[in-house]
């Protein structure tokens, strides 16, 4: 009874791809099955696993955000208590309440995740860029330099972000004690949300340069050396090259690292809320975070926080969409 | 075509295997999460959810829970710690599916409303859980009930008081602890002017550490007889003035991010004079340089009181709740009677000293406590919260305003009415002035 | 060994004094605030248990009190065991699936494949964690909750669509002549992947193995949510040395530290693949 239950959006969605081609008749299914089964069943465990656990929930989160299901009326099945749920559908009531800035907290909130975005990415990606170029010279101590620069990566974020929490402390923290000690006044570095903010920004970089800095330094390696050659002998200043070889052979590794990070970093839960804990006032809380408190403060609110899962899942589809179209004829 | 039917079973197998693995792998004695099963299958074995803390407190639990299957050798007790943070939500996910709950769970006081609301624990009343109930403390007792009926059994209880280093306030000239907030900021700032690197106070921008001064002007969040959002009331404005008065002159300068520890450290290194905290904390201050081998330097009073001139801290502590879709129930029961026997409340004061909620634990033995002595009369001026399920939710909003408030973000008033209007959503058919 | 990446353009002899020395200042810079938080949590975990508060005080203090607690007297051998299993899982599977679907996407031109790579990357966008109850339930309808398995499926999650898609990206460097000459000795598809491709697509392998296991490894909330104590990973398990009220640092850097050692070596065992292994998903994703 389990599975039967679960059959089913698993089987729709897994079934999905082979049945979306042209509809009707037996034997053109019979015959794409016989030419794709192979490539069918290499793709079934991805495919079953993300359409039952992945999917599903979120079919179910994008109908529990057309009701006004919460902890107290959904169904309740409880030793002797069985209780029916109460919830009823609401359409788009939900989406009407967030969009419309009704709910006081939506677009305050989108601001300040577009500004965390475009800040982590654009700075994260310059800074990987010329970590990446210097690491591409041949320089001593090379792999020195290339294991202590993706550390960050290496350790888990939540023991970073802890680390930083330590060291931004403004009593206890060794920022200040470096800083008071060279006799600079202390500074209270995450103590108004403007510098809350900053410290997360910097935090996020922190953990994400590596990665940024491995790709685009695989980047640099691809870029064919007849092109800097060719570009030198024509007597192209370096800023030339740079702009002239390195930026456009680059470019794809770019267009998906940033894409990547972008997708990341919106929905990036854990480093803001490990690293400010409880005791802020919410201006530091990006869509995510967000949503994730109304979801689990008392008692939860299943169709918001639905709801606002739904809202950033369409922000990024509508960016990612627009994003590749928009690198698609250059690239051409 | 048979290559394609055995792609298809082979997906089935995985699906298949997925299920069967899960089965096996588990090791969870529930089985369908609904309907009571009949007495005889009853296994004997129930999960406890602690939630004390795992390396000071839980080694008591767990040596009094050997004493249990001992004493009922046919029950066996799945011992889980979980951590506080993440119990509430971790309970409820379990405890909404019916699968992977525990069947007794120790949890914080002020979640009983909202978990009973949510039918997710059960009531105790006529049940062997509840013995010998005129024994226990009224304030307590107060925490279990929800709508009339008792849902869980006191375990350990709190207050907030006022803990004091003896030493500073002898080097200051002060002579007995401050009684209202006032005399607080004026011995405030005695102490700046006469001993030097040493504040007065810590101030924790938790909203919980709050109440002492809603409660002291007669405020509180919520009046749930008028159905009234009572945050932004003048009464309520006015103690948060007072907080934030107390923060401008008295307090060291917040850490936000981590206030709670730094205000510990302050205090147990003699940087702070005084802090409105709980008796939980004391462990941990006689850590510190100010009190480490000195405990009689540690002064206990009870929070200062407001302009109403009563002083007033919220009932804390812990109660021990049964699951609802517990599949023993009565072993359940047993098991909560027992460990909050007087005898088991005993062992557990002496050992964590932590406050006992039996007034015959009281015992001269368990008195010897400095920590539990010093907060026995303080017990006095605790009260219960308004019982609310939402209680929880309130909080967050709450918390955001009051840091506001006290960055000067905001102006007391503007704060607490953003903070009603929040509450308004919240509760359902409540007025918001 | 930084040689086998040969430099391939410019020769760079004539780099001033200046130059080497500005270069070298800023990757020192840079390394000293990649590697410091790390090396403080270490310097703090080797003193007493209030270190974070006193830090010059470590030095007259140094000693192993913290790792003896949380080696000897807490349950971290335990979820360090579980989250060895977990995660060592996690990345089995994790590259076994992830690397069968790339190689589809990449060699075989199926209807769907494109959908695929585009699913890949929303599953990507959206925040599973407000879905929380409802992965429970279903968790808890699949048996799976408490279970390694049902933990290491929804890691899977997490770390396939992101390993696939750069696997694929990988797949496609690698020249067709090798499937044909599989294809040519009689090799099924499935035979041509796993004994001609696999071999050669070690660094993307690496980088996916990697990736995987780094999910796995630092995951909090799901870990917290579906496994009881006794399944308890690392990352959930040491929260309970650090509740808000009672945080006991010392004990928490410890653990840190242990914590970052395997995550650490596993890094080691793959860095020499990971720029190229990364980078050529990257460049045809």
């Amino acid at each position: 009874m389990t599975t039967a239950t679960m059959d089913d959006p698993a089987a729709g969605t897994a079934a999905r791809p082979p049945r979306e081609p042209r509809p009707g008749l037996m034997t053109s299914i019979r015959r794409s099955w016989d030419r794709y089964w192979y490539a069918w069943a290499m793709i079934a465990p991805v495919v079953i696993v993300l359409a039952v656990l992945v999917f599903y929930p979120l079919g179910y989160g994008a109908y529990l955000s057309l009701t006004n299901a919460n902890e107290t009326n959904v169904a309740k099945d409880i030793g002797p208590v069985h209780i029916g749920a109460t919830y009823h559908w609401v359409g788009l009531h939900n989406y009407w309440q967030v969009l419309s800035g009704r709910d006081g907290d939506f677009y305050p909130r989108l601001e300040w995740t577009l500004v965390w975005t475009v800040a982590c990415v654009a700075i994260t990606y310059s800074i990987g860029l010329g970590m990446a170029m210097l690491l591409n010279r041949k320089v001593k101590f090379r792999l020195f330099y290339r294991l202590c620069l993706i550390m960050p990566w290496a350790v888990p974020a939540f023991i970073g972000v802890f680390a930083w929490r330590l060291m931004l402390n403004s009593q206890y923290g060794v920022f200040n004690d470096i800083i008071t000690s060279v006799g600079l006044p202390a500074q209270d570095w995450l103590g108004s949300p403007l510098s809350q903010k900053i410290a997360v920004i910097m935090v996020n970089i922190w953990v994400g340069v590596p990665f940024m800095m491995v790709a685009l330094l695989g980047g640099l390696q691809s870029i064919p050396g007849e092109l800097y050659e060719a570009a030198e002998m024509d007597g192209a200043s370096p800023r030339q090259r740079f702009w002239n070889v390195t930026v456009p052979g680059l470019r794809p590794v770019t267009s998906t690292v940033v894409l990547l990070s972008t997708v990341w970093t919106f929905n990036m839960f854990a480093i803001i809320y490990l690293l400010l804990g409880n005791n802020t006032t919410g201006d530091t809380d990006i869509l995510v975070t967000y949503a994730y408190e109304k979801a689990f403060t008392g008692v939860s609110d299943y169709s918001a926080a639905a709801t606002y899962g739904i809202v950033i899942l369409l922000i990024l589809v509508a960016f990612s969409t627009f994003y590749r179209r928009q690198l698609k004829p250059e690239q051409a | 075509m048979r290559r394609g039917i055995s792609a298809v079973a082979m997906a089935a197998a995985i699906v298949l295997g997925v299920t069967a693995c899960g089965g096996s792998g588990s090791d969870d004695t529930s089985d369908k999460g609904a309907a009571a099963k009949d007495p005889a299958a009853v296994s004997g074995t129930i999960t406890y959810w602690d939630t004390s803390d795992a390396k000071n407190e839980a080694p008591t639990y767990q040596a009094l829970i050997k004493d249990f299957e001992a004493k009922y050798p046919k029950i066996k007790v799945n011992y889980q710690n979980v951590d506080f943070g993440t119990v509430e939500q971790k309970f409820k996910a379990a405890a909404q599916s019916g699968k992977g709950a525990p069947d007794v769970i120790r949890t914080d006081v002020g979640l009983i409303p909202e978990y009973a609301s949510l039918h997710y624990i059960a009531p105790l009343d006529g049940t062997a859980a509840l013995s010998d109930t005129q024994d226990f403390l009224a304030g307590p007792m107060n925490t279990t009930k929800y709508e009339g009926k008792t849902y869980g059994v006191p375990s350990v209880t709190d207050t907030l008081g006022l803990l004091y280093n003896k030493d500073i306030f002898a080097k200051a000239g002060i002579t007995a602890p401050p009684t209202t907030w006032d005399e607080l900021i004026a011995d405030s700032a005695t102490i700046k002017a006469k001993v030097p690197g040493v504040a007065g106070t810590y101030v924790n921008p938790d909203s919980y550490f709050l109440f002492p001064v809603l409660f002291g002007e007669g405020a509180d969040l919520a009046d749930p007889a008028g159905k009234k959002v009572t945050i932004n009331s003048p009464e309520a404005v006015k103690a948060v003035t007072e907080a934030k008065k107390i923060y401008d002159t008295s307090s060291l300068k917040i850490d936000f991010a981590s206030a709670y520890d730094n205000m510990q450290t302050s205090f147990k290194t003699g940087k702070v004079a005084m802090l409105i905290q709980g008796p939980w904390s004391v462990g941990d201050d006689l850590t510190g340089s100010a009190f480490q081998g000195k405990e009689s330097n540690l002064g206990y009073a009870p929070v200062p009181a407001g302009s109403t001139g009563k002083a007033q801290a919220p009932t804390g502590g812990h109660d021990l709740a049964v699951y609802q879709g517990s599949k023993n129930l009565d072993a359940s029961y047993l098991f909560t009677q027992f460990m909050t026997s007087s005898a088991s409340q005993q062992t557990i004061a002496g050992k964590n000293g932590t406050l006992p909620t039996r007034t015959s634990a009281y015992t001269p033995e368990v008195l010897k406590n400095q920590t539990i002595a010093g907060f026995k009369p303080i017990m006095d001026t605790a009260r219960p919260r308004v019982a609310l399920p939402q209680v929880g939710s309130l909080f967050t909003p709450l918390q955001q305003e009051y840091i506001k408030i006290l960055q000067g973000k905001s102006s007391v008033q503007d704060g607490l009415d953003a903070a009603a209007k929040e509450f308004g959503k919240l509760l359902p058919g409540y007025t918001v002035q | 060994m930084t040689a086998t990446t040969p430099l391939k353009y410019r020769g760079r002899g004539e780099r001033s004094r200046g130059a080497s020395l500005a270069l070298h200042g800023t990757l020192i810079v840079a390394s000293v605030i990649a590697v410091f938080p790390v090396l403080w949590i270490l310097f703090i975990s080797l003193g007493p248990s209030s270190a974070w508060q006193q830090p010059h005080e470590v030095l007259h203090h140094l000693g192993l009190s913290n790792y003896r607690f949380v080696l000897l007297h807490s349950d971290f051998p335990k979820w360090f065991r579980n989250s060895l299993i977990v995660a060592g899982a996690t990345t089995v599977l994790g590259v076994l699936v992830s690397a069968s679907a790339g190689y589809a996407i990449s060699r075989m031109r199926f209807p769907g494949h494109r959908t695929l790579m585009w699913t890949f990357l929303v599953t990507q966008m959206f925040p599973m964690a407000v879905l929380i109850v409802p992965l429970y339930n279903l968790l808890a309808q699949l048996d799976l909750i408490d279970t390694y398995l049902g933990l290491i499926l929804v890691y899977c999650t997490i770390a396939v669509p992101f390993c696939a898609w750069m696997l694929k990206g990988y797949f496609d460097t690698i020249p067709r002549d090798i499937d044909e000459a599989g294809r040519v000795d009689g090799l099924t598809p499935f035979g041509t992947f796993w004994r001609l491709i696999v071999p050669l697509a070690r660094p993307g392998l690496a980088v996916t193995a990697f990736y995987s296991f780094l999910t796995a490894w630092g995951e909090v909330a799901y870990a917290a949510q579906f496994m009881s104590s006794d399944h308890s990973t690392l990352a959930a398990g040491i929260r309970t040395f650090a509740s808000d009220q009672r945080a006991d640092w010392g004990s928490m850097t410890a653990a840190s530290v242990l914590i970052a050692i395997p995550a650490s070596l596993v890094f080691l065992l793959v860095q020499r693949h990971l720029v190229t292994g990364l980078t050529a998903g990257g460049t045809k994703g």
